[in-house]
């Protein structure tokens, strides 16, 4: 493996790809290639990291966000080493005849080489697209040199739920001082629209201010981001109502570490309103029960996986004053809680 | 009937939050508020093929409130439990594209009531006003009620006039109703029908369906236009030489003949779906993306199509008929032959017509508007043809005339091509025509909501944008009507098309006559 890339060698190499992509299609029998680019993702992943998972999740994202992917594979190496590769990711869109392309490129580095690469990728870039950074890796984003990739996003993406100090990652998204997506916050949102739905009712939008407990059933030894993020997001909106809510934190022995189980609203008063969503199933499906006094509704959710996470926060380039309201407030809450 | 939940004190709804508080519009989709839905002619097709699919999908995707309720009104007598069951039944059938799930749908079908009535008896409607005010209270839908007529045009009027003895009209909360186009046979009538429902109701709450020009397309086409700065200043009489509308169908009326031969591809397509189409690419820009604020822009410029004088109908219009022809090895009968059909009908199953628009932006712009059945394929476009560079600066082309077009495709691929002229590789300066596509991509797989679930949507959470005013239904008539007063009096030489080609030759000659052809799609 080389010491370095050189962006300029990257790029005729891209500009190759088309001609060839171009040549490959015969138009006697197709309506030829259509290149399509809307942002630059760069992904960082461990080596160790199975490829195809990644690249099968940027498959999946291309006819919705078409994009220059850049995936960078870190291996743990005390040597500065970085090589490339250059190929294209093409599908056809059902019905059509002409596929559509996305380029992608394939950064080895070592983690010495870090601070070499923010050099390389910002003129890998796409001009005039914002630059999306999604990092897999709770490791690399406590590197000392992260910030120097970190510099060069529009937006920053990861998944604090893999992180073992839900006060410290929190804080630590707080300090970048970056647009940034949380996936923990992301796969709250169903539960969240589910909520909200409720109170479209004037009826029960009237009562808010009975609620006084928020209490949040949660699997493992402590809550997981995510049960942060939410107590956090219904404590603000309470309170912007006019209630005074109190966090109640309920640990519940069979249900898997890192997940929420169960979420109820509830006021001092026996018999006042009580709203209870119950969630369960696992990644591939999971299903709410949801109660308000007597009314019952079954909701089924996406499932929950990269793809869906991931374009959902895709579309949302710049800030996002909920989800920065709620994080801040979920660090106060997981700071308290330690 | 409905549960026995006591009222909660309304004196709560003194301290209520102006807005919810929990709203997310960055990533929540919008929801639809608390409300019921009367549908008349429950136990028709309509509801059994589209309506309840829709509202359960709606349900599937988490977008009804928790006490959204249904109310089916139809002549048969059942119970509740009997509806529900057959709802079950007709939802599992007919669902598009989703997975049907018990528990999504057993949580769906305890807000599902039926009565039976009869439009014309208005104890119906009385009856009907006690189930809303019940279900009012232990569903918790705010007294917000759409009424959809899903019956025939010809009981519109006796529905609402039933609703508004009832005092249905007016409730705790918002009364909309919905129907289904035809809105009248002709202007008179369209006009007769719109105030038979202005006594009962508001024009901001009638709904008329032209699901035609879905949302997608109508936003793609206003992004288009008003979301870039380097079109609009091209967007006139100045540059643009002509527009061509098309909407071609390669199918024939699939047993519909009976139907169809009542309406014929005038009335079924141009004077509404199409002069919509029309009014989208012409309007002015409105100063917002308010419904009625589009819609005001919509309506003006269909006011400026100019009415044809009746010595100019002849030569600005082409009826045609398809005739029997052999396509892909298959023997297609002609109009004529299809079940239903009068073997002497003088139905057009294609209709073309030239509009000018009477403004300053488009006079003297010819707008060819064509659609029709048995054509060779399935297309919907808009054509914007520019005016050719005034100066061959590089001695023509081989290529001939290619001046530059702008195709906006509706279906069955939606998405933009830009035709322009760039310089062939090599020695020399010859030129050729490139086209630059963009495809408006749905996800590979993604599934679409349906027509109907947009719509049920859009009128339960008060959206018009996709539904059409009466000042657009009468000025559409206007202009098709001088038409259809016309051809009424001809003895048409049907059939003039093969099923499986282009059209008539007539259509060709009226654009040859002004230097132009039609384009193949």
């Amino acid at each position: 493996m080389s010491t370095t890339i050189q962006p300029e060698r990257v790029l005729r190499e891209l500009a190759e790809l088309w001609v060839t992509l171009g040549k490959e299609s015969d138009p006697a029998h197709s309506s030829g290639v259509l290149r399509a680019c809307t942002m630059t993702l760069i992904t960082l992943v461990e080596e160790s990291e199975d490829p195809s998972d990644v690249w099968s999740t940027m498959a999946a994202l291309m006819p919705e966000h078409p994009s220059r992917a850049i995936v960078i594979r870190f291996h743990p190496s005390g040597m500065r080493e970085l090589a490339s590769r250059v190929f294209s990711q093409c599908w056809m869109p059902f019905g059509h005849r002409r596929q559509i392309c996305c380029e992608q490129i394939e950064i080895s580095a070592s983690d010495a080489s870090l601070p070499d690469l923010a050099p390389v990728v910002l003129p890998l870039a796409v001009a005039d697209l914002p630059v999306m950074v999604w990092c897999r890796s709770a490791r690399l984003f406590g590197l000392p040199e992260f910030p120097q990739i970190a510099r060069i996003a529009h937006k920053l993406l990861l998944d604090s739920s893999a992180f073992p100090d839900p006060a410290a990652i929190l804080a630590q998204i707080q300090r970048t001082g970056k647009v940034a997506g949380d996936l923990a916050w992301t796969r709250l949102t169903r539960v969240r629209e589910l909520i909200s739905q409720i109170f479209e009712s004037r009826s029960y939008l009237a009562r808010l201010p009975e609620l006084t407990q928020v209490a949040v059933t949660y699997g493992g030894t402590f809550p997981p981001t995510g049960a942060y993020y939410l107590a956090a997001w219904i404590s603000e909106c309470l309170e912007s109502a006019g209630a005074h809510p109190h966090v109640k934190w309920q640990a519940a022995p069979d249900v898997g570490a890192g997940q929420i189980s169960r979420l109820e609203l509830t006021g001092p008063v026996e018999g006042g309103l009580h709203v209870a969503i119950f969630v369960s199933g696992d990644r591939a499906q999971q299903f709410a029960e949801v109660q308000i006094d007597t009314l019952a509704s079954h909701a089924v959710f996406p499932p929950d996986n990269d793809y869906e996470l991931l374009r959902e926060e895709l579309s949302i380039p710049g800030r996002d004053a909920v989800y920065e309201k709620s994080l801040a407030r979920a660090g106060r809450l997981a700071a308290e809680r330690q | 009937m409905l549960c026995g939940a006591t009222v909660r004190p309304c004196d709560k709804l003194k301290n209520m939050a102006s807005a919810n508080p929990f709203q997310d519009p960055l990533r929540f989709e919008r929801r639809i508020p608390e409300c019921a839905v009367a549908i008349f002619g429950a136990n028709g097709d309509l509801t059994k093929r589209k309506l309840l699919p829709a509202l359960y999908r709606l349900a599937y995707e988490r977008r009804l409130s928790p006490g959204f309720a249904v109310v089916g009104i139809s002549r048969t007598p059942m119970s509740d439990d009997q509806f529900r069951a057959s709802m079950r039944e007709s939802v599992a059938k007919f669902l598009e594209d989703s997975p049907f799930d018990e528990e999504v749908w057993s949580g769906f079908a305890q807000g599902l009531y039926y009565m039976a009535g009869d439009i014309g008896d208005s104890g119906a409607f009385s009856n009907l006003a006690s189930h809303l005010n019940g279900i009012e209270e232990c569903r918790h839908t705010a007294g917000n009620v759409l009424f959809y007529l899903s019956t025939q045009p010809s009981q519109y009027a006796a529905a609402a006039k039933g609703i508004g003895a009832a005092g249905l009209a007016a409730g705790n909360g918002w009364r909309r109703i919905v129907i289904e186009k035809p809105f009248g046979h002709d202007l008179e009538s369209a006009r007769e029908l719109s105030g038979n429902l202005h006594e009962v109701f508001r024009e901001s709450d009638v709904y008329r369906i032209d699901h035609y020009l879905g949302k997608e397309t109508v936003q793609n086409i206003l992004a288009f236009r008003f979301g870039n700065g380097i079109f609009e200043p091209l967007w006139d009489r100045r540059y643009v030489n002509s527009v061509q509308i098309t909407a071609a169908e390669s199918i024939g009326v699939e047993g519909r003949g009976g139907y169809y031969q009542e309406a014929g591809a005038l009335r079924d397509m141009i004077q509404n779906h199409l002069l919509q189409i029309m009014a989208t690419i012409a309007m002015e820009p409105s100063a917002t993306f308010q419904p009625d604020a589009v819609r005001d822009e919509r309506a003006k410029l269909l006011r400026t199509v100019r009415v044809m004088k009746p010595d100019e109908v002849l030569a600005n219009s082409v009826s045609g008929q398809y005739g029997p022809a052999r396509i892909g090895g298959a023997d297609v009968p002609g109009f004529r032959q299809e079940k239903g059909v009068d073997g002497q009908s003088q139905t057009d199953t294609y209709a073309a017509a030239t509009f000018f628009v009477d403004n300053w932006r488009w006079a003297g712009v010819p707008f060819y508007i064509r659609t029709g059945k048995r054509l060779p394929k399935r297309v919907t476009e808009i054509a914007i043809q520019f005016n050719e560079a005034p100066h061959a600066v590089f001695g023509g082309n081989d290529d001939g005339s290619t001046p530059n077009l702008l195709i906006l495709r509706i279906q069955p691929e939606e998405g933009i091509s830009l035709r322009f002229l760039s310089k062939r590789p090599g020695a020399g300066m010859k030129l050729r025509p490139v086209s630059m596509d963009f495809n408006y991509g749905t996800s590979f797989g993604e599934r679409s909501p349906t027509a109907y679930e947009t719509l049920l949507l859009d009128a339960m959470i008060g959206d018009a944008t996709l539904y059409t005013r009466q000042d657009m239904v009468e000025a559409s008539w206007g202009a098709v009507e001088p038409i259809l007063n016309v051809w009424q009096n001809q003895k048409f030489d049907f059939p003039n098309y093969d099923a499986g080609t282009w059209g008539p030759k007539a259509a060709d000659e009226m654009l040859a006559r002004r230097g132009h052809t039609w384009r193949t799609p």
